[in-house]
């Protein structure tokens, strides 16, 4: 045996165990749980990337045994293999754990018809994460893409699902619905990032991205275009800024304003300091810029009219954040050290437009829905108040009128349904307010569920009709 | 929100992946004189290896060097003269696949790569802050 093959085999030894514990774990997921069909697609990638990396130590090991100076490279190679499972490792766990009985299914299963219907994103899915951290997060995809495109080139039966997008929920979150409205947020950055790597391109993501290359050539001096590192710092600032104003306006012009109220529930805990709230950082814009952009899609698009009468004040919150001259968002890069504003100026003056234009391009317009919110929201409030599901016997509401009204009504009228339920002295206690506020979001669930039910029962009637 | 750590250390692994892909279909072609994988794998690296040394502007897609990590991780490992030397090396494999003496310069394609994937698998494992000449350069020009 040559030298160093003995070690070479201890450690292919060591990988293999490793990837027989993950195919093994996935397929033994799938016949104990229920899981959304795009969990079940990525299992099954996961099962036949471990079957074919098998095969592929075993092909790596002759190598090294018939030509032995190629042992560090094989060595290198099984590495590299080991770090892609590593990376598919942060991700199987999630997946597993996030099986029907633990997410918001109805609220998924909605996101995920309304996904398909956008612009290039038809028979994309959508694979749920259960994550410890308490954050939302869309784990990037793309790259995941481009390294399982590389090791497809080794193991060309493990080909990853096409848009596959992999959304984060806290565990905690699981059960909850108004505060996992941010998932559309997520899902925008699933979007972005496949309409990024279209083929043919889409003419929109164009725009954004000759945009960018224009605020860049503005916002830096030569000495920094020149510079191959700074340049492409700055240029990853930028699209960090694009994907997170894209990913709101997304999630604005899919689900309304009650998007909105759901962030800014979420931010609000942390407080709006001033510092804070123009503060650019690397990754992020600043809450005012990002809220400011809410509240222009929301008025363009007729939405902010159609509330205009609601007394919260999350309404006013956003109102304030939005009002904050833009003149006074500051860039920062680290803790103290002030970056450069132009960035930001020229961001908001070339990229933003762009965005605004590629978000109602790609999304169907939201003026039906705001007809419909206007039409059924009574009704729905109705329901909630008497403490039923919300129903209709003829034109149940649609999901979209549901969502908004219910969130509207939990910021309005919680207080007053607890008092008529449970009497004055009940309503000022905690425990009260979060069982009502979980009863409120299990209607608002139900009732979304029912009016998806109800609309495939509409569309089966339709296809029966047209076949006949 | 994205997890950045999780897209950061993606990008060392696609370097490591695009490497492992260059350096074996160089093996085979060194060691079992087949060249199925070599033109295209090399014609991808030629690709990215001009692009990463022209105007940062260009949208162009390619295969690597094209982002910050990827970029950050070529700088460390290659010198500008080891880039040049890869570009021309790459061209007369590429070039003249039969002529007995190319499998030497094949050799040293293996060696330049596999130091970069070599690299590429330690940022992976230790990703590293954006570096303090790039921030000091933007903060300057604030």
């Amino acid at each position: 045996m040559p030298d160093g093959l003995g070690a070479l085999l201890h450690d292919a030894a060591v990988l293999h165990r490793f990837v027989d514990f993950i195919e093994e774990y996935c397929k033994e997921q799938e016949r104990s749980q229920t899981y959304i069909d795009a969990s079940g697609l990525f299992f099954r990638y996961v099962e036949a990337l471990a079957s074919g990396i098998k095969q592929e130590l075993t092909k790596e090991i002759t190598r090294a045994s018939r030509f032995p100076k190629r042992l560090e490279a094989v060595r290198r190679n099984m590495l590299t293999l080991k770090y892609f499972l590593r990376l598919l490792h942060e991700l199987i766990k999630p997946a597993a754990d996030a099986h029907t009985l633990t997410i918001p299914a109805p609220l998924i299963d909605l996101a995920s018809q309304q996904l398909q219907r956008v612009d290039g994103m038809k028979n994309a899915q959508i694979v749920i994460l259960l994550a410890p951290e308490f954050m939302y997060f869309q784990r990037p995809h793309s790259e995941i893409k481009v390294e399982a495109r590389f090791v497809a080139s080794f193991i060309p039966n493990a080909l990853f699902p096409p848009k596959l997008g992999f959304i984060e929920l806290p565990y905690s979150q699981g059960p909850n619905f108004f505060t996992n409205l941010a998932i559309y947020h997520e899902i925008g950055h699933f979007v972005y990032e496949e309409l990024s790597h279209s083929n043919p391109r889409n003419c929109h993501i164009t725009d954004v991205e000759s945009s960018t290359m224009r605020c860049l050539k503005r916002a830096l001096n030569k000495e920094a275009t020149k510079d191959p590192e700074s340049y492409a710092f700055a240029k990853k600032i930028i699209e960090s800024w694009t994907q997170e104003i894209f990913c709101d306006l997304f999630a604005i012009r899919l689900v309304g304003p009650a998007f909105s109220f759901a962030l800014i529930e979420m931010l609000g805990m942390l407080g709006f300091s001033k510092k804070e709230t123009i503060r650019f950082s690397s990754s992020h814009p600043s809450s005012a810029c990002r809220f400011a952009e809410h509240l222009n899609m929301l008025r363009t698009d007729s939405w902010w009219e159609a509330i205009a009468d609601i007394k919260a004040d999350q309404k006013a919150i956003l109102e304030n954040l939005a009002g904050i001259p833009r003149t006074s968002y500051a860039l920062y890069l680290d803790d103290n050290d002030l970056g450069l504003h132009s960035l930001v100026t020229e961001f908001l003056d070339i990229v933003v437009p762009a965005i605004r234009n590629l978000v109602r391009n790609i999304t169907p317009s939201p003026r039906p829905a705001v007809n419909r919110f206007k039409k059924a929201r009574s009704n729905i409030e109705n329901c909630l108040w008497c403490g039923v599901v919300p129903y209709a016997t003829t034109n149940p509401p649609d999901p979209v009128s549901i969502i908004n009204a219910a969130f509207c009504f939990y910021l309005t009228s919680l207080p007053a349904v607890i008092d008529r339920f449970e009497g004055t002295e009940a309503a000022r206690k905690i425990e009260t307010h979060s069982l009502w506020t979980k009863r409120l979001e299990m209607w608002t669930m139900k009732s979304v569920e029912d009016s998806q039910i109800q609309e495939r029962l509409k569309d089966v009637g339709d296809k029966y009709k047209n076949d006949s | 929100m994205t997890p950045m750590d999780f897209q950061d250390r993606a990008q060392y692994l696609s370097l490591a992946l695009f490497s492992q892909k260059v350096v074996s279909a160089l093996m085979e072609y060194v060691d079992e004189n087949k060249g199925k994988e070599l033109e295209s794998s090399l014609a991808e690296a030629l690709d990215s290896l001009v692009h990463s040394g022209r105007s940062p502007a260009s949208s162009q897609k390619v295969a690597a060097f094209s982002s910050y990590e990827q970029l950050r991780t070529l700088e460390e490992v290659w010198s500008n003269k080891d880039r040049l030397k890869a570009i021309r090396m790459i061209r007369k494999v590429m070039s003249a696949p039969k002529d007995p003496k190319t499998k030497a310069l094949a050799n040293e394609l293996i060696e330049l790569f596999s130091e970069l994937q070599n690299q590429a698998l330690w940022n992976f494992e230790q990703p590293k802050p954006v570096s303090q000449k790039v921030m000091t350069r933007l903060c300057q020009m604030a």
